[in-house]
């Protein structure tokens, strides 16, 4: 029978010979689980409002790049400033398909996953290239040739407009069940990035990516495979957030160029990576929702609120610098974790 | 008997600039060799074409009867040389330990080994050059020396046979050079590497050293025993000047 044991700072729980123990001393609340059953049970708590089940799934669309995006920087030692290309790869092809070809989304799926990983892997050699700024600056320049693009060939990608019609990700008769099931799927895929990347980030294949990021020669001279890992850091995470183009295509049923590919878009996701704590995938969850949420807030002062939230959040990295996951944190070196470290070369 | 490291007419240009002028040299397995010369004299490019940092313009670097020239770095430190820098390079944002474990997780007998094993591992050779007590602390924390002592450590958890030290007496102070020296000898007798040793401490290196080259722009001027090399006419003159030689 299950037996519980209520001690002064401890439950524990037993059922036959298997032992559960659970620490009620806050500061060992670090329980991955419990963090886990607040955000499943948050889109229940609002289910009534959609615009807060939207806001909620905006939240786990920027995580769902956020997260990505730091293992990136981490595992190529790079800065990538356009992640935002493979958001919008991922959508024009996941909507293009769907319009023309009347793809259902699991069929788009895989062709975004095929796309992404030929567009990743020959950007990839851009890591073993370009390094530093430089690096910064080609991957800033590509989603703005594919906004060009959109705009050039405005019969095929709609530019200006858009496009529209694509299939929903799922249809199941009412509105609301809707809204809520969409929402549950991208938190399902944030959180499934975040165990990928934190048990990769956990294993030898986390250290040596950490080495990398620390400095690249060091790591060559004392046998890392550098061009190996840092090729397959970027095809799969290119995937990962072309995944999240796949989703927000399907979601809204529409996309537009316009809006996921332009620089205000890149500068939200960096903030969000950067906010929550450099590296730390946890932080660029916690990132993910505060942007969100703060975007939503400053709204009330009115037309002003394009320059207040920027200058917030601008702030804040100078009150923070070690994010809003290094509040949570404390000095533990023993339980590595590896954070972005930013070169000049 | 095969040397373990040939060295065969390596040259090495930086634009017009000669820093490595048609060197011939070997070492055997099991010997301390000492690689002198005034500032500039190429010892540490030297060091770089040999764990393939650069690729040598022509010539041959022969290592265990396998060619490696122009092998990438990675792929030279698997087939077992190690090397430790003249300004210490550790990965500033780990723990001691960790720094030791990526160079254990990169053997080529670790290739299914666990993070938890290769940390058990890397606190060997921590213990080895003394600095398990700190091996929770950061390495950009570490001092000098302790810096030099983790590079060793990360330097022998390749499992190398050869070891390229570069320059570790630089900043020392004597106590530390003692036991610095006692280190490398410790290591050359429990891992059974073969050294070949960058230094300016002629002191250090004339004790330590069973043979000793002597590079002077570039070229090698000299070769032998440390107290024949030290009589040698062209080493007083490259070190002194031709006026006081």
């Amino acid at each position: 029978m299950v037996k519980f044991e209520f001690g002064r700072s401890r439950i524990v729980i037993r059922y036959g010979n298997s032992k559960f123990e659970w620490t009620i001393e806050p500061r060992y609340w670090r329980n991955p689980l419990l963090a886990v059953l607040i955000l499943l049970a948050i889109p229940m708590l609002i289910h009534q409002q959609p615009g807060m089940l939207t806001l909620f799934t905006i939240a786990n669309i920027y995580a769902m790049i956020a997260i990505p995006l730091s293992w990136q920087i981490i595992g190529t030692g790079r800065i990538n400033f356009g992640p935002q290309f493979f958001v919008g790869l991922g959508g024009y092809t996941a909507g293009l398909l769907s319009i023309h070809y009347g793809l259902t989304p699991l069929q788009t799926l895989l062709i975004v996953i095929l796309v992404c990983l030929v567009f990743g892997l020959v950007l990839s050699l851009l890591t073993l290239i370009a390094g530093g700024l430089y690096f910064s600056l080609i991957t800033l320049i590509l989603p703005l040739i594919f906004l060009e693009i959109t705009f050039i060939y405005g019969d095929i990608f709609r530019g200006e407009s858009g496009i529209g019609g694509i299939a929903p990700l799922i249809s199941l008769g009412s509105i609301k069940l809707n809204y809520l099931v969409c929402c549950y799927i991208s938190l399902a895929i944030a959180l499934t990035y975040m165990l990928i990347v934190d048990k990769i980030f956990r294993s030898r294949w986390g250290l040596k990516m950490a080495a990398i990021n620390d400095n690249e020669d060091v790591a060559r001279m004392l046998g890392v495979d550098v061009n190996k890992y840092k090729i397959v850091t970027f095809t799969v995470t290119s995937i990962f957030i072309g995944i999240a183009g796949w989703f927000i295509a399907h979601y809204f049923t529409t996309f537009s160029g316009v809006t996921y590919l332009p620089i205000n878009y890149l500068i939200k996701l960096l903030l969000a990576v950067i906010i929550g704590g450099r590296g730390s995938i946890y932080g660029a969850l916690a990132g993910a929702y505060f942007i969100t949420f703060v975007e939503e807030m400053v709204k009330v002062f009115g037309p002003i609120h394009y320059v207040i939230f920027p200058t917030l959040l601008l702030g804040l990295i100078f009150i923070l610098p070690e994010g809003l996951w290094g509040i949570y944190r404390k000095h533990k070196y023993r339980e590595y974790y590896p954070s972005i470290r930013i070169r000049r070369r | 008997m095969m040397p373990l490291l040939n060295i065969i007419n390596v040259t090495k240009r930086f634009g017009g600039i000669l820093a490595v002028d048609n060197v011939s040299l070997s070492v055997n397995e099991g010997e301390i060799v000492g690689l002198i010369g005034p500032n500039g004299a190429g010892k540490t490019t030297l060091l770089n074409l040999i764990c393939g940092i650069y690729k040598p313009d022509s010539g041959k670097i022969e290592f265990n009867g396998k060619d490696i020239t122009g092998l990438p770095p990675h792929k030279i430190c698997k087939l077992g040389i190690g090397r430790t820098y003249q300004i210490p390079q550790p990965f500033p944002d780990m723990t001691a330990i960790l720094n030791v474990a990526v160079s254990v997780l990169n053997r080529t007998d670790s290739a299914n080994m666990s993070l938890g094993d290769a940390l058990l591992e890397a606190s060997y050779y921590l213990e080895f050059v003394g600095l398990l007590n700190k091996r929770d602390i950061l390495a950009r924390d570490l001092t000098l020396w302790e810096l030099r002592k983790l590079e060793l450590a990360r330097a022998l958890a390749t499992s190398p046979k050869l070891l390229l030290i570069d320059e570790v007496m630089a900043g020392l102070n004597p106590a530390e050079t003692l036991s610095a020296v006692r280190l490398i000898k410790r290591a050359q007798e429990e891992f059974h590497v073969t050294v070949l040793w960058i230094e300016h401490v002629m002191k250090v290196i004339m004790e330590a050293a069973d043979r000793v080259i002597v590079l002077h722009y570039g070229k090698k001027i000299a070769e032998g025993k440390p107290d024949e090399v030290v009589k040698n006419e062209r080493v007083v003159e490259a070190y002194l000047g031709g006026k006081y030689a």
